[in-house]
């Protein structure tokens, strides 16, 4: 009886319950639209990072991260390729010689990273190929090539077939240095690679430096939900120290935090919002009726009673709104997830942060049943001091008001 | 057979600063199947003491027993459980439930008695009959003429078969033919139902038709006359 009366309270002013529902409408579509956005933004944050820079795993000497350099090289380097070789998750590796060095022109010189790589491994493990914007791909010049970031060229106001001077410590820390051909400019997404990163022939930085040897082996897998499994997998068959993006980058979890800390904090607006207008509504509701609610309690209606049908009332159009403003996000993500949400025109802002400009709003299917549950809470939360304001009604009022 | 007994019953309001002697050492006592009218004029106290004898207020002084139990000592849940079993109400302005229909709002009394839903569809039908107003049943009250309304509040009254009910100026607000058809509508049900009926009133066409007259001037009863 009390649901059923409380439905139909409900369509007695259809203009206020409209509001009240459209408004949670609103609200959830909101919160919907707006975590899909931060996880698109993450996600592509994430991507960029994993494809062009981290890849998902990298092995290093236990010591390399508190001196990186030549004298932390891997110590199993044929065992671990054999280890690799017969995982079948990943995807392709590549293995690195990386030391700090200066760079000149002449124009200018400034302090890089030398990333010496195999062309082939390093183009399938982090898509550096097709970062190219001019030149070619360590396959024109014969003698030394060397690409690097468009940032950098700017920077030593180099152009592609350039002559740079690379100088470097080597294994015995003494100064050498070598000519290289700038053979191609790219583009990372990677702000720091851009910054600072420049890839030349495993072989030519090997003769520099005199080692053989590797001192980062970067893997990509096929599928990233088996980080932990091939993690777990390389580690036991070596003595190096493997790591995945994550452990590598703890930015990541930074981030996922401070979304997860934000989306909090827009859940608890919105809601608050929501909130304040449903305990508005609903006091009028009570307050317009306040002789039928002393009627209905002078008649025989416990004050339980009362309440609930106020509680049931602000509910009922949780129910009805919440799904709507659910499938409305829903319909909004799953179009823009397929279409994409150009935010070209932040493109510079973008790029500092390695982003593309095309982002895909996704959001894991969890989200919606939680956020019906936090619609309804609010509602009731909302209801309350309308419902206490009608059991607090003196029957005899709507005697006397007679 | 008693059904109401009030004794030495006063009201005062406003008891520490300027106190008013609503109702003012009243004694009565109301008969199974009585048709009683309160009169007398404005302000004299005729809604108080429906007000008290419904158990919507409280006395000041004395003591009003239904059906032999002392109303000031039931607490407030089971006052309301009290009044839901024992108390019909009729009201000038009819309050029935606007979002329901002249059927559900008779039945509206069984439902928080938790009654079967045949029992409750016969019963409404059967009052909605007897008051003559069976064809507009699915109507909501905006879509009644105020003496249809009526109808439907002394129906929803009798719906549960209470021990009396209480009417306050049941026909304030109505026209001639709609007041002389209500108090029709009433006598029959008094000698059908054998529902006791209680009238606050100062329409003399009501005063016409009861059987009863207790007269209240200043809150003290100044005569009570049975035809």
């Amino acid at each position: 009886m009390i649901p059923s009366l409380a439905w139909k309270n409900i369509w007695r002013s259809k203009r206020r319950s409209f509001v009240v529902i459209g408004a949670i409408i609103v609200g959830v579509w909101a919160l919907i639209f707006i975590f899909a956005f931060y996880n698109s933004f993450i996600e592509a944050f994430s991507r960029n990072a994993v494809n062009h820079e981290y890849s998902h795993i990298q092995v290093h000497h236990p010591d390399y991260l508190q001196e990186p350099g030549l004298e932390f090289r891997l110590t199993a380097e044929e065992a671990l390729a054999e280890t690799l070789a017969a995982l079948p998750e990943i995807s392709s590796w590549s293995g690195r010689q990386i030391v700090n060095g200066m760079i000149a022109s002449p124009k200018t010189n400034m302090g890089v990273q030398i990333y010496g790589v195999r062309p082939q491994d390093e183009m399938r493990t982090t898509g550096l190929k097709e970062q190219l914007t001019q030149g070619t791909y360590f396959e024109n010049v014969s003698r030394n090539p060397i690409l690097i970031s468009q940032q950098l060229a700017d920077k030593l106001k180099v152009k592609e077939k350039s002559k740079v001077v690379l100088t470097l410590q080597n294994l015995d820390r003494e100064i050498t240095a070598a000519a290289f051909r700038v053979e191609g400019i790219f583009k990372s997404k990677s702000p720091r690679v851009n910054e600072s990163v420049v890839y030349v022939r495993l072989d030519d930085l090997q003769r520099l430096t005199g080692v053989t040897a590797l001192n980062e082996v970067a893997i990509y897998l096929h599928q990233s939900e088996q980080i932990v499994q091939v993690k777990d997998s390389i580690a036991s068959q070596t003595d190096d120290l493997v790591r995945s993006y994550r452990e590598i980058a703890p930015e990541f979890d930074m981030m996922e935090q401070q979304s997860a800390t934000t989306k909090q904090i827009l859940t608890v607006i919105i809601m608050l919002a929501l909130l304040f207008g449903i305990v508005n509504t609903m006091l009028m509701a009570v307050l317009e009726r306040t002789r039928e609610i002393g009627m209905l309690r002078s008649i025989g209606m416990h004050k339980r009673s009362v309440f609930s049908m106020i509680i049931l009332e602000t509910c009922f159009m949780s129910v009805i709104a919440g799904p709507i403003g659910l499938l409305l996000g829903y319909l909004t993500n799953a179009w823009l997830g397929t279409r994409g949400m150009d935010l070209s025109s932040y493109a510079t802002a973008l790029d500092e942060y390695g982003m593309d400009t095309v982002f895909y709003p996704s959001i894991s299917g969890s989200t919606y049943p939680v956020l019906m549950i936090v619609v309804i809470a609010t509602a009731f939360l909302g209801a309350i001091y309308p419902a206490i304001k009608a059991i607090q009604l003196n029957p005899l009022e709507a005697i006397r008001k007679l | 057979m008693s059904v109401i007994e009030a004794n030495h019953v006063s009201k005062i309001y406003n008891p520490d600063t300027i106190p008013v002697h609503a109702i003012n050492d009243v004694t009565l006592s109301i008969d199974e199947g009585e048709f009683t009218a309160i009169v007398g004029p404005s302000g004299c106290g005729k809604t108080t003491l429906l007000n008290l004898i419904g158990g919507l207020d409280t006395v000041s002084e004395g003591q009003i027993t239904v059906s032999g139990v002392n109303i000031a000592r039931l607490k407030e849940s089971d006052l309301t459980d009290f009044r839901l079993k024992n108390i019909g109400f009729v009201f000038q302005s009819y309050n029935l439930i606007p979002v329901l229909t002249a059927k559900e709002n008779v039945e509206f009394v069984m439902l928080l008695q938790r009654s079967h839903q045949a029992a409750m569809d016969d019963r409404a039908d059967e009052l909605l009959a007897k008051m003559g107003i069976s064809e507009v049943k699915d109507r909501r009250p905006a879509e009644l003429s105020g003496g249809q309304q009526q109808r439907v509040a002394v129906a929803r009254a009798l719906a549960s078969k209470p021990k009396f009910i209480l009417a306050d100026e049941p026909t304030a607000n109505l026209d001639s033919h709609s007041t002389a058809s209500l108090l029709d509508i009433m006598a029959r049900m008094n000698e059908e139902e054998k529902a006791t009926f209680i009238f606050s009133t100062h329409d003399q066409r009501v005063i016409d038709k009861a059987r009863r007259i207790i007269t209240l001037e200043d809150g003290k009863i100044i005569s009570d006359v049975r035809k």
